[in-house]
């Protein structure tokens, strides 16, 4: 059986890369991302109670509505942790190798890592942004194909929801494909067939709760819901004023790589970080516990 | 004899396996204070759906929850069965979570309005914790207003409850 949701956020890291990713990209949505860990202390933050027995039974209601499955909270943790392919072994790795408190990319860590094809590389950044608009269905009882529902609600993005889409645009975007990667995964998917999306690894692993029927159709829903998005994500990067290198140098406290190396910089946090899993897991107790303390 | 020892010890060898599998399994978890409600809620049925009725669908509720002004805009966060949710936002900052909500499918909730002296709207109201206040209309929908900023206060969130179609939401089967 899958873990309880209480100890899936009380088990929430408080310090390895992918904490350490989202700190680096506090510039980018200033303030907005605490890392609030711990089933009963996101009880406290989201409600501001204090009482003992009250935060009792909100949590034993959320635990409640986690637990029944025909409330989609499952199948929404499901794709949050699905759509990260971490490799904790690489990361553990990295992070015993730490120099001065930075992780050196280089040497036998650098090796042991391959960036992805631009092609593959495009399609994640997709199916990334397709599980959000997904688990955003599921968490918020939307229509799970409601593309126009969800751009409304991205508007009102906050926290670590606004957090982990600032992290999608940098380490699945700016880094690995630059400065113009919207215009490069609209190329590139394209070029996408069908038959291409059904060999993608993080598609296999995500497939049936995407809607659109068969890869055809889901590769379709994938392209109109991109197609709606750039927009969002277009205006982000620019009202920020977000460049790779901007990224980088905020990346370089905790990892040193030089300018020329950054699709290795993609694919070292490509592997060695979970920051959806980990935001997401934020998101869903979070709303979880803010219905669970209206209805008690 | 000699056929037999090794197959002894492919049988002694998995069976140790299979012990350390299952104490590692087991060993680590420390108790906590939601083991008895992940054990509850577990359960086949559970004790909350043999006593729970069918809920409304929470987007039947929409039309009761009262529309922003004054300088609050009101958001729609969350509509799930028996369940829908709304923020209230002054100068883009959330100040309160208003919510409608079915009790048929958690009816514990309905129980603390029984020992309510106090009314707003002509609905049984209460206090909730220290920043939630409630009424229950026609013994059923569950009504609520929770501060989410230390400015908006107990009488802000009876003003808001009264703002409710809570005479409408009376009717709805």
């Amino acid at each position: 059986m899958s873990k309880p949701i209480f100890q899936l956020v009380d088990e929430l890291p408080t310090n390895n890369v992918t904490t350490m990713v989202l700190r680096s990209l506090d510039f980018v949505v200033p303030g907005q991302w605490q890392n609030i860990v711990g089933f009963t202390n996101t009880i406290k933050a989201v409600t501001g109670e204090t009482d003992d027995s009250f935060i009792q039974q909100i949590g034993e209601r959320a635990i409640f509505l986690y637990n029944d499955k025909s409330q989609g909270y499952q199948r929404a943790m499901w794709l949050y942790q699905t759509v990260d392919n971490t490799d904790t072994a690489l990361a553990a790795a990295a992070l015993a190798n730490k120099v001065g408190g930075a992780i050196p990319l280089m040497g036998g860590l650098l090796t042991s890592l391959t960036p992805k094809a631009n092609k593959a590389q495009a399609i994640d950044l997709c199916l990334k942004l397709v599980v959000e608009l997904v688990a955003f269905c599921q968490i918020n009882g939307i229509p799970g194909d409601s593309i126009g529902d969800f751009l409304g609600a991205l508007g009102e993005y906050s926290g670590e929801s606004l957090m982990r889409m600032a992290a999608l645009v940098c380490i699945d975007g700016l880094i690995p494909l630059g400065p113009d990667f919207l215009g490069q995964t609209l190329s590139m998917l394209g070029e996408t067939t069908p038959s291409d999306l059904e060999q993608n690894s993080t598609f296999k692993g995500i497939s049936s709760l995407i809607p659109g029927g068969n890869p055809a159709g889901q590769l379709g829903f994938i392209n109109q819901s991109f197609d709606s998005v750039k927009g969002w994500m277009s205006n982000f990067v620019a009202s920020r004023g977000l460049t790779p290198e901007a990224v980088v140098s905020n990346m370089q406290n905790f990892v040193q790589i030089s300018n020329d190396k950054l699709d290795y910089l993609g694919a070292f946090l490509d592997m060695s970080t979970n920051y959806y899993e980990h935001t997401g897991t934020q998101t869903l107790a979070r709303r979880l516990i803010e219905r669970a303390a209206a209805e008690i | 004899m000699k056929s037999i020892l090794p197959r002894w010890r492919q049988i002694l060898a998995s069976l140790l396996l299979s012990v350390l599998l299952l104490v590692t399994a087991c060993a680590p978890q420390a108790p906590s204070r939601w083991d008895e409600a992940q054990k509850e809620s577990t359960q086949k049925p559970t004790q909350v759906s043999r006593t729970a009725g069918k809920p409304v669908e929470g987007g039947k509720f929409n039309k009761f929850f009262p529309a922003g002004g004054g300088g609050y805009q009101r958001v729609y966060t969350q509509e799930k069965p028996g369940f829908a949710e709304a923020k209230l936002k002054k100068s883009g900052q959330d100040v309160a979570v208003i919510s409608i909500s079915d009790t048929a499918s958690n009816p514990t909730a309905a129980q603390k309005f029984q020992q309510s002296s106090k009314k707003i709207g002509g609905y049984p109201a209460v206090s909730q914790g220290s920043n939630g206040t409630a009424v229950l209309v026609a013994n059923r929908y569950q009504v609520k207003v929770q501060s989410r900023s230390p400015g908006f206060t107990q009488s802000d969130r009876e003003t808001w409850l009264q703002k409710f179609d809570l005479n409408g939401l009376s009717q709805l089967r």
